[in-house]
């Protein structure tokens, strides 16, 4: 009887051992066929359809924008494409749709646009940062000839053109442009007795800790280390570089340079030793953990959770609706080591470009010219707190921005954009290696300094130069 | 011959029988004799006849299954096996480039990287952790439920199933929430905790997801709650099966529940054990959801376990889908190595041969 019994629970292991076997072949191979499923996909991923050109010109035109859709910027559009039918009676049948794409999905989206051939976009918005990478990834079309028939192209600010070319090949033009500076409230700098925006790092460290005191339970500042955009401004504050290329193209890492080891000494401290910033904000971005589109220091700000951070004009459109105080909200430049002038401000914005892959190329590059020329440039710019990629408009609006664009006015006469624009940055800073917000968030936690900073020096240089770390 | 009709009676099982060798006779005599009386029978017969004579049967039957599992996951997987020899990227996807054989470039990638082994250690620190925790707990789970009344077993098998099939997307949002640090009940709990029960305002607003320890020590909890259930479930099963002369014989030796649990019970539910503790291994070690969410998506290297790592490779820009297959190839072949220890020991213990 015993043994009966026992040979039935031994039947019933095998059974389950020949389900477990069944299962781990499921477990295994679906994380194994991961990428050939989602790429599979992919295709159902985007929406609008793709124009047919007929001989008047293409049915449809398809600008993909990034972030959420704007009602102002709708607006914007609207008028734009009114004035492109005008100006070119042929488009006049041409419909131009607006499709939004959240900035998180903006490189799997191409990248599935130019796989799958469906669902391509005519022109694509991309960030001023993206465009060095994805022309070497091959999605954007060369523009140098439409360029050099424009009337708008001598007026652009030459670096952020620059920024879009490469060996002699041009693939987006500059659209606008925006620079981040620390937000702060007027009203709450008077409560804490602080007279003057900070123009050094003791300075902006001592006002941390007098809001903090000033407003109990709150944080003075965001020592966030995921955004490397704004913690550069430390670095170049203190006369420091991220890394440099020699003329023969090779890159140096200079993390281990003194002036840049005293900038990451003064921002890991802002955490570990002044508890200016609370421990929740490392590994977060300045909109909270990584895929997050709302949260975070911005969503502090605006509930009074926290009293300066660093963000660009922009982000008033992700401010909480129940933000406590919106009417107060000041900016001033980010300060550099012993001031009085500024740190330089990482010089970021948009480009237009053409998808490589879309049958319309022509069309596509006409309409850039709408929406890019001086006038609606900078009617867009004006929108959302950006500033106009021309020369003339912006030393035209450092004067009219207001008060709150007064901060970003000053900063963004002091830009800088290299290494951000590297070929191989994304790889060292979004997303797959993230190798100095890595080393920040580690230093925070308590890593040794020396050892962390190198060997991240190291993994710096190395993707800079091969697009690998190993 | 001799041994072949030796062993007949020892194979008494539908498979045994289906095989043209060891076929008994009587029913075969049987149906020739109806084909001369029946010369006019259906297609259907005929061919129901000439699937017995050949012993097709089973492999018919194994067909439909073996056609899905080859399309769904074959195929794939062999793709997926070419690309990690290749230098798969978008520029191949489109086109643009033509892909080329990089032999076992990728495989060398992999391993000198140092993420991969930062991946890997997180992956087998948090498989040691949690199979044996979550074996454990829901081994006095079954227990539990082996003594409870008919109703209270019910109430409780119930409330922990529902555990087991709460999907793991909700499950991690849910954890996720609970664990947050603004308005996350946890922080809220630990911090009016007296102060030597390790509560105090430090917990304010403590993070649960910005390091691997605090990361992963969340997902063990959530892990241990979503596969205790299964467990013991499986337990309770196997100790119904259990007869219970050998608990009253080891009683009455003088035996207490742990001994009579460690002498009679689980020397007999080993194999099963076994088992729970391959396919434990094989959901904890390959997890990707769960990571994914409470790590705040993609986040930093520093806290990947493989699936992070090899989602990385391929979905991060630019998109190296030839290291991440070789990526997952590497995890597919640690798990069949775990797979195989499991299977040797499950022999060894004569419970599949």
């Amino acid at each position: 009887m015993g043994l009966r019994k026992r040979s039935a629970v031994i039947g019933a292991a095998a059974g389950v051992a020949a389900a477990a076997l069944a299962i781990a072949g499921c477990s295994s191979s679906s994380s194994s066929t991961s990428s050939s499923a989602a790429t599979g996909g992919a295709a159902s991923n985007a929406a609008t359809s793709g124009a047919s050109s007929s001989a008047s010109g293409p049915a449809s035109l398809t600008v993909w924008r990034m972030g959420g859709s704007v009602p102002s910027q709708v607006t914007w559009m609207n008028s734009v494409v009114a004035e492109f039918h005008k100006e070119f009676p042929q488009y006049a049948n041409t419909q131009v749709n607006v499709k939004w794409i959240p900035w998180g999905n903006r490189t799997q989206d191409w990248n599935n646009a130019l796989s799958s051939g469906k669902n391509i976009p005519d022109i694509t918005e991309l960030g001023n940062t993206d465009t060095p990478a994805e022309a070497a990834t091959g999605i954007l079309a060369p523009l140098n000839s439409n360029l050099s028939s424009w009337s708008g192209t001598k007026g652009l600010v030459p670096g952020m053109l620059a920024n879009d070319t490469q060996s002699g090949t041009t693939y987006a033009v500059p659209w606008f442009g925006g620079v981040r500076a620390v937000w702060y409230r007027t009203d709450q700098f008077k409560k804490a007795g602080i007279t003057a925006a900070p123009t050094t790092w003791a300075e902006l460290q001592a006002d941390a800790v007098k809001l903090q005191n000033a407003y109990p339970g709150t944080s003075g500042f965001d020592a966030i280390t995921n955004d490397t955009n704004a913690f550069a401004s430390f670095i170049w504050g203190a006369g420091g570089q991220i890394a440099t290329q020699d003329s023969s193209g090779k890159w140096t890492g200079n993390l281990t340079d003194p002036k840049t080891e005293a900038a990451i000494k003064y921002y890991v401290g802002l955490y570990t030793t002044a508890k200016v910033s609370p421990s929740k904000y490392i590994g977060q971005t300045e909109l909270g953990n990584a895929g997050a589109t709302s949260g975070g220091p911005n969503e502090d700000f605006g509930l009074g959770k926290l009293d300066m951070y660093i963000d660009g004009p922009w982000a008033k459109a992700t401010l909480p609706k129940n933000s406590v105080d919106t009417a107060n909200i000041s900016s001033f430049p980010i300060p550099s080591q012993n001031g009085p002038n500024p740190a330089p401000v990482f010089a970021g914005g948009s480009d237009l470009a053409v998808f490589k892959t879309s049958p319309n190329q022509q069309a596509a590059w006409d309409l850039i010219t709408v929406m890019d020329n001086p006038a609606n440039s900078t009617s867009f710019a004006a929108l959302s707190g950006f500033f106009s990629p021309y020369s003339a408009e912006i030393t035209a609006s450092e004067n009219t921005g207001g008060p709150f664009m007064a901060g970003f006015a000053k900063a963004a006469l002091n830009g800088q954009t290299a290494p951000l624009n590297a070929k191989n940055w994304a790889t060292a800073d979004n997303g797959k290696l993230n190798i100095i917000p890595t080393m920040l968030k580690q230093l925070m936690q308590g890593a040794p300094f020396d050892s962390t900073v190198a060997a991240a020096n190291t993994q710096l240089a190395n993707v800079l130069n091969t697009g690998s770390a190993s | 011959m001799v041994t072949s009709s030796q062993n007949r009676p020892g194979t008494p099982s539908p498979a045994g029988s289906a095989n043209e060798g060891p076929e008994p006779r009587g029913p075969r005599t049987t149906t020739g004799r109806s084909v001369s009386l029946f010369p006019d029978r259906s297609f259907q017969q005929r061919a129901g006849i000439w699937i017995r004579k050949r012993g097709v049967g089973p492999y018919l039957l194994l067909l439909p299954a073996t056609a899905v599992i080859a399309a769904l996951i074959l195929w794939p997987a062999v793709q997926v096996g070419l690309f990690s020899f290749q230098n798969y990227g978008l520029m191949q996807i489109s086109g643009v480039l033509p892909t080329q054989w990089v032999g076992w470039a990728n495989y060398s990638q992999i391993l000198h990287d140092h993420e991969f082994w930062v991946s890997l250690k997180i992956s087998v620190y948090f498989a040691v952790v949690v199979v044996p925790l979550t074996l454990i707990v829901g081994t006095l789970v079954g227990l539990l439920l082996e003594r409870l009344g008919p109703k209270m077993r019910m109430f409780v098998s119930v409330s922990a199933i529902l555990a087991w099939a709460t999907p793991a997307v909700t499950a991690s949002v849910v954890f996720a929430n609970l664990v947050g640090t603004d308005g996350g009940v946890v922080d809220w709990a630990l911090e009016k905790l007296p102060s030597w029960l390790g509560g105090g305002a430090h917990w304010a607003g403590y993070s649960w997801t910005n390091a691997a320890l605090p990361a992963y020590t969340v997902l063990t909890v959530m892990l241990v709650w979503t596969g205790f259930p299964f467990i013991a479930v499986t337990v309770l099963a196997a100790l119904r099966t259990l007869p219970s002369e050998l608990h009253e014989a080891a009683r009455v030796d003088g035996a207490g529940p742990w001994r009579d649990f460690w002498k009679v019970t689980f020397p007999l539910l080993r194999p099963v054990f076994l088992v729970l503790a391959l396919l434990s291994t094989i959901w904890d070690f390959g997890m990707f959801t769960q990571a994914y969410i409470i790590n705040g998506q993609l986040g930093n290297p520093d806290q990947y376990n493989l699936g992070l790592y090899e989602y990385a490779q391929a979905f991060t820009q630019p998109p190296h889908y030839g290291v991440a297959s070789a990526a997952a190839f590497v995890l597919t072949i640690i798990l069949l190595i775990v797979t195989v220890g499991y299977v040797r020991a499950a022999i060894k213990q004569g419970a599949l041969a």
